[in-house]
């Protein structure tokens, strides 16, 4: 065996079976002074690699990846059933969670309604009974005006759409106040258009009553079911509107 | 007597809890379903090898969250059938290879921080972790990051050739399906690699050279 064989095979009788070479390279070392002092270096080396220490990751490591993959899972569907409400059939759409939607059944068909909630929330949608405690929590609402936010889930919206609905659930049944209001409460005066959108695509009507926010003039403005709806909901809730808001109202809803 | 051994790394890079935890054949294949547990049990080893891979702690935590990220994606892609076929392990460290090349590609040599790689404290646990250990390492702490900057001298596939076989303690046919290159060309780069570091330590090697009772004498 030539030296520039050998050096080849050093890394070999690191291996814990040996090599078949094992035995002739060893026979060349125990003769080869040149070879042996090569091999010593070449096992320092190797020697110094694997006395580094092993690196402990830090802490947060594997939360931040157990988040991330999490992120990427597709989440489990939510259920739907209908409850019925002195506003007529609802579609409430929930999970363990709490209640995550609600849409007023109307002329549009149950089918494009929960397609619209499907996509709101970004999630699907199969059909279930409801549970009881999802029928009291409407049940509720139709008896205080109030809801029991607890069991209702919004985490599926922004942390400004969450915001703006929270600071409207402030507002006492029987009033109203203004987007710019809600704008100015949450930090961002700037931001009443966007609060009217945020109002706009509230998916959990009644419960977050977005019914309770009208433009700066007190009138109506707008709502998903149309401002006929909003009127009736603020009236059962004991709200008195001023005659010309009413009227400039219903007037901005034609132009 | 001072043991020079490439596996006792395994116990030590394995997570504490290894010795209960299920095997694999236990746990079922990896798919997306279990992979808290496989981000459990590999995330030390695959932050090590990056770790030594680019000399930085921040990219070797951002390579290491991408890998699993990669990985999950591809796992939850795959059918019952490759899922039961994978090597878990040889691919995740392939991945987490790919991207450590793609991230130090895109840096300038010049963001690696040698110097976050020298850390008293590993250094000081490492050298309590066990009575095997050589106490001379206390003393060769400095050696330590000689060794580590000298590491990171080297080219891109020769580095991942000496941190997979010496720090990381793979065998040659692992070595091999990892980066998917013949057994002879593993060998010959680690053996490359191995030269290269001599000639950079150049007159170091001799002090942090195992001494007697160390393997290149065993062998002798």
């Amino acid at each position: 065996m030539r030296c520039s064989d050998l050096v080849r095979l050093w890394d070999d009788l690191r291996e814990a079976g040996a090599a078949p070479s094992r035995e002739a390279v060893l026979a060349h070392l125990r003769l080869c002074s040149d070879c042996q002092d090569a091999y010593r270096e070449y096992e320092g080396i190797a020697y110094c690699l694997t006395c580094l220490p092993v690196v402990e990751p830090p802490t947060g490591l594997v939360p931040k990846i157990l988040e991330h993959i999490n992120s990427l899972r597709p989440a489990s569907p939510d259920m739907f059933s209908h409850v019925r409400s002195p506003l007529g059939d609802l579609i409430v759409a929930f999970r363990e969670t709490g209640i995550t939607a609600i849409a007023i059944c109307s002329e549009d068909s149950d089918s494009s309604l929960c397609e619209s909630i499907a996509k709101r929330l970004r999630r699907g949608l199969v059909p279930a009974k409801a549970p009881q405690w999802v029928i009291d929590v409407v049940e509720s609402y139709f008896r205080t005006f109030d809801a029991d936010r607890s069991k209702v889930d919004i985490s599926a919206l922004t942390e400004f759409e969450r915001a703006a609905l929270r600071k409207a659930a402030e507002i006492p049944c029987g009033e109203v106040r203004s987007y710019g209001w809600i704008a100015r409460e949450i930090g961002q005066p700037a931001a009443a258009r966007a609060v009217g959108q945020a109002m706009a695509r509230n998916p959990v009507p009644l419960l977050y009553p977005c019914h309770r926010v009208v433009d700066s003039t007190g009138a109506l403005h707008n709502y998903a079911y149309g401002l006929e709806l909003k009127a009736r909901i603020l009236e059962m809730e004991g709200y008195v509107p001023p005659a010309r808001a009413v009227n400039a109202g219903a007037g901005a809803s034609r132009a | 007597m001072a043991a020079l051994a490439p596996l006792d790394r395994e116990s030590r890079l394995a997570q504490p809890a290894a010795a209960t935890a299920p095997s694999r054949s236990e746990a079922g294949t990896p798919g997306p379903e279990n992979f808290e547990r496989i981000v459990d049990e590999y995330q030390r080893r695959l932050y090590g090898f990056a770790l030594r891979m680019t000399g930085n702690r921040e990219d070797a935590e951002e390579i290491v969250q991408d890998a699993f990220v990669r990985a999950y994606r591809a796992l939850a892609k795959m059918d019952p059938k490759q899922r039961a076929e994978l090597r878990l392990q040889p691919w995740l460290y392939t991945i987490t290879l790919n991207v450590t090349r793609n991230r130090l590609r895109s840096k300038r040599p010049s963001n690696v921080a040698l110097d976050a790689l020298a850390d008293p404290d590993a250094l000081l646990n490492e050298t309590q972790e066990g009575p095997d250990q050589p106490e001379a390492i206390i003393e060769r702490g400095a050696d330590m990051v000689l060794v580590e900057q000298a590491l990171l001298q080297l080219p891109m596939h020769l580095r991942a050739a000496a941190t997979l076989r010496f720090i990381e303690g793979r065998s040659h046919p692992e070595i091999a399906e990892i980066l998917n290159q013949p057994i002879g060309t593993v060998k010959s780069h680690v053996h490359r690699a191995v030269r290269i570091l001599r000639r950079i330590l150049g007159p170091q090697v001799g002090r942090i050279a195992p001494q007697e009772g160390d393997a290149a004498h065993a062998v002798l």
